[in-house]
């Protein structure tokens, strides 16, 4: 009788120690990701993101909705949907990057050592701040475009070699952009740790002119 | 000695977690997940209006020849701007965090996959010729960023996570050439060694690649 209770109580003890050692293994396992494992402070930054990019879409919906509405009434009333069909061209065309824009934005002027992934990070950083047409020494940048090194410390450009300093120029809500780039520990914070020699200036512009991209495949 | 341990561990461990994740992770989770569902049917809404609007120019169309001629050239600006969904034969990126490592690990950051990993990738995959691509269903066009906040990445502003298939519609043979570049990719083909992160290039055929779903967002910038 006290043999197996003595059994009983170490295969208790076992079972919550077998209990304990994958809990804790489980803790230790595996990284993976999870919302819930993001800090308060990142999880209200994508929050932040996620609200301003449902902002633009219910902008977008607004102004679709008269737009539908304003081509229903034209056709209904015989007059065909010309201007609307020459709205969207001129809104595709900018977003497809094939004709030449004009805008108010930002320059960033980089002067000094830098490099492809660099820039390629800088496009992207304009990109996410709500760039519309961003260009780079006045070469457009493309919905498909590559950056890669160059010869001498240069820049390609979709295979076109640019040479530095570099004058990128960002059409979009010169405020909205400048703030994103010039932001404590935004970009350029980070850019004038990794290249202290390098001189970046960030301006806003009242108007800015960029060309169509060179080539579409 | 060993139960006081686990014990100890096994308390701590759930302590750390608790303080903050308790009083602010969950309601900030919430209302991100929140936040992404709105998106989703927000871009649902965006779709039917622009169909609606299709609908009207093609009817339009139908009825005048001037009308049928800007159709065509919309038609064609929404395929280079990656508006229309497409299927070709191409390459799949796939990458994704390494399945050893261990949280907490010293070397956690070399094993996972970052926003810049995506990022060269694109590059990478545009370089060698793709005309269209798609990540974890995002299709990527002027506007697109990658954005890493803490651990979670957006595409197009929508939440991804790992694994990410990167779906490239393009010449195999020029895409898979400058996957195969010893030059390029250099720090993520190093990780992927000695790492273990998850990094493969296949050559498939019939890829889809969606259209765009979000907002153009052509409010400054004018024609010229």
């Amino acid at each position: 009788m006290r043999t197996n209770a003595g059994g009983i109580a170490a295969t208790v003890v076992a079972l919550f120690l077998g209990v304990l050692v994958v809990t804790q293994f489980r803790s230790q396992d595996v990284y993976s990701r999870s919302l819930q494992l993001e800090t308060p402070a990142s999880l209200t930054t994508l929050i932040a993101n996620l609200s301003d990019r449902n902002n633009s879409l219910r902008d977008e919906i607004f102004d679709l909705r008269l737009r539908v509405a304003a081509a229903r009434d034209s056709v209904a009333n015989g007059q065909g949907s010309l201007a609307e069909s020459q709205r969207e061209i001129d809104q595709l065309k900018v977003f497809a990057a094939v004709s030449p824009a004009r805008g108010q934005g930002i320059t960033v002027k980089i002067d000094g050592v830098f490099d492809d992934r660099a820039m390629s990070d800088l496009v992207n950083e304009l990109r996410n701040a709500g760039a519309e047409a961003i260009a780079v020494n006045d070469m457009r940048v493309g919905p498909r475009s590559w950056f890669a090194p160059g010869p001498d410390r240069t820049i390609l450009l979709d295979g076109r070699q640019l040479n530095g300093p570099w004058t990128v120029k960002a059409i979009g809500a010169s405020d909205v952009v400048y703030v994103a780039i010039t932001r404590t520990g935004g970009i350029e914070g980070q850019f004038e740790l990794i290249y202290p020699r390098t001189h970046f200036t960030v301006a806003k512009q009242t108007a800015l002119d960029v060309a169509a991209v060179l080539s579409q495949r | 000695m060993l139960f006081g341990f686990l014990v100890t561990a096994q308390w701590q461990g759930q302590q750390e977690r608790s303080q903050v994740a308790v009083r602010y992770n969950a309601p900030l989770t919430d209302a991100a997940l929140l936040f992404q569902n709105e998106q989703n049917d927000l871009k649902r809404q965006l779709q039917d209006l622009r169909a609606q609007l299709d609908q009207i120019q093609a009817s339009a169309a139908s009825q005048s020849g001037a009308a049928g001629e800007l159709e065509k050239r919309i038609a064609e600006l929404k395929a280079q701007a990656g508006l229309t969904a497409m299927v070709g034969d191409g390459v799949v990126v796939q990458l994704d965090d390494s399945h050893t490592v261990t949280a907490g690990a010293p070397n956690i950051d070399q094993a996972i996959c970052h926003s810049t990993d995506l990022t060269d990738i694109l590059n990478t995959a545009w370089r060698g010729g793709a005309v269209a691509i798609g990540v974890n269903g995002q299709r990527v066009v002027s506007s697109t960023s990658v954005y890493c906040v803490g651990s979670t990445i957006m595409v197009n502003g929508t939440l991804l996570s790992p694994p990410f298939n990167i779906a490239v519609i393009g010449p195999q043979n020029g895409v898979l050439a400058a996957f195969d570049d010893p030059s390029q990719l250099r720090d993520i083909k190093a990780r992927r060694d000695v790492q273990g992160l998850g990094f493969r290039v296949t050559r498939a055929n019939a890829i889809n690649v969606p259209a765009y779903d979000g907002a153009l967002t052509v409010r400054f910038a004018v024609p010229q």
